[in-house]
């Protein structure tokens, strides 16, 4: 079966808030603005979302691992 | 003329500070970006000015406050000490960003939608029957002064004095004086605006309430209260970057939605698209076109070596179109772009700390405005001049259909 995964670099986070815009469902913020992953594991359907969440940080802090 | 020819390719010099690139930067841009990826100063050539144009650079800069300093006292916008978190470099500057992050962060902003959107039918009420406006003057100036005033407590009546103070201190005269008449004014604007908050906040300090300002008093900065200084140095960035960057934002889209219909009637039919065309009006316009960093380490970038103490301007509008991070489409506006890494909050630990607050009152202005006025357009022959640095229109007519008064009570989600 097919999996993706986000990893955050909290380090690299700025509170852009880009991806809990984009994908509500997946991230969250604290109370600074800042990532929070709420599914580390997305479900099928909010892959796609997931995808272009990550690739819009702006600050490049969100990476995902996906294997077929 | 195209601004491309601010760009001189073979002495490397450019100058961003003119109305041909405020209006049409897109030329000037390009042309930095492909010929002098390190561009000068023109006309300072020696003095250590540089420009700094291309995505990834501008983005490596902004990451690494080590060397491109944010500490700008130097630069004269009439204050007494750094604003806070500004001019402050790291670690410093984290200490103060924990501390305002969360009041201005996205659990702080989203309930006060409701109360936006009434501030925004309020100000377009104002001009609703008369099938006509400055648009500027009118809607993208009012509205964000009117939210920070309704934000922190203050008065509406105080508008004209904050937003007089804040132009003074901007663009004394219009912003064509010459520096011994400018700094004068600036500093009188400065001692004024330094001398209102301190009223503000002796008074927050014995009738404290629920807004931003009270909530300063009793937060701990690295484990003591925060000074009276620090609060004044908080309010002066407030004023400064709070109200500029969100009326040449709207400036800038209500002129360009203006004269593409097309773009504009998609928003009309499907407000859900608002969000992303907030997004991509901010990285197609860039209004803050640049920002400033001092050398604290000396660096070399494409052969051009800065030193400490050098002034770097970092294009953030260069970048956002920039066809190596944004592709064949980077010089165009497009209306459903998949992915919109842009910098016109800036970025690194110096990101707008306004940014859940500009967006949101961009989001809420656009949904309302095009809610109650879907078709309208600059009155014909009128020639739109930008105001360079932070891209205000200064004058935008516009037409439409007039409306009947609608009163607030018929508003949806009311």
């Amino acid at each position: 079966m097919s999996s993706l995964k986000v990893f955050l670099d909290v380090e690299a986070c700025t509170g852009h808030g880009r991806c809990y815009s984009l994908a509500p469902a997946v991230f969250s913020s604290d109370d600074l603005g800042h990532c929070e992953i709420l599914l580390a594991e997305p479900p099928e359907e909010l892959r796609e979302s997931t995808r272009r969440a990550v690739a819009t940080c702006p600050e490049g802090a969100l990476r995902i691992e996906e294997t077929a | 003329m195209s601004s491309a020819l601010e760009v001189n390719v073979s002495t490397g010099e450019a100058n961003p500070y003119t109305p041909s690139v405020a209006a049409d930067p897109i030329p000037f841009y390009s042309a930095l970006r492909t010929h002098c990826p390190v561009a000068t100063m023109e006309g300072m050539q020696g003095a250590g000015v540089y420009i700094i144009s291309r995505y990834e650079d501008v983005r490596w800069a902004l990451k690494h406050p080590e060397i491109f300093s944010s500490d700008l006292v130097a630069v004269d916008i009439g204050q007494d000490r750094p604003l806070i978190p500004l001019q402050i470099d790291p670690p410093e500057h984290a200490k103060y960003r924990r501390v305002i992050d969360p009041t201005l962060g996205p659990h702080e902003m989203a309930p006060l939608e409701d109360e936006i959107r009434i501030r925004v039918n309020e100000v377009i009420d104002q001009f609703a029957a008369d099938g006509q406006v400055d648009a500027h003057a009118q809607f993208s100036v009012p509205l964000p002064g009117k939210v920070f005033l309704q934000m922190t407590g203050l008065p509406l009546d105080d508008l004209d004095l904050l937003l007089n103070w804040k132009d003074e201190i901007i663009r004394p005269g219009g912003g064509l004086l010459p520096p011994e008449e400018a700094t004068p004014r600036r500093r009188a604007a400065g001692a004024d605006l330094y001398g209102y908050f301190a009223d503000v906040l002796r008074d927050r300090a014995e009738n404290p309430g629920t807004d931003l300002l009270s909530r300063f008093f009793g937060t701990e900065v690295d484990g003591r209260e925060m000074s009276n200084d620090e609060m004044l140095d908080i309010c002066y960035l407030f004023i400064l970057g709070g109200l500029d960057t969100v009326t040449s934002t709207l400036d800038c889209s209500l002129a360009y939605l203006a004269q593409n219909p097309e773009y504009r009637a998609a928003l009309v039919q499907d407000p859900s698209r608002i969000p992303a065309a907030v997004e991509e009006l901010l990285r197609f316009h860039t209004p803050v076109m640049q920002i400033l960093r001092v050398i604290k380490e000396p660096t070399e970038l494409h052969g051009v070596k800065m030193n400490t103490g050098d002034t770097v301007l970092l294009m953030l509008g260069a970048a956002d179109t920039d066809p190596s991070e944004f592709g064949e489409t980077a010089e165009e506006y497009c209306i459903d772009r998949e992915v919109n890494r842009h910098l016109a909050f800036g970025g690194g630990p110096h990101r707008c700390l306004g940014s859940h607050l500009a967006r949101l009152e961009l989001r809420v202005a656009l949904e309302e405005w095009h809610r109650r006025i879907p078709d309208y357009r600059i009155t014909e022959g009128f020639e739109l001049a930008y105001s360079p640095g932070i891209r205000e229109v200064e004058k935008l007519p516009l037409e439409f259909m007039p409306l009947e008064f609608m009163p607030l009570e018929f508003m949806p989600g009311e």
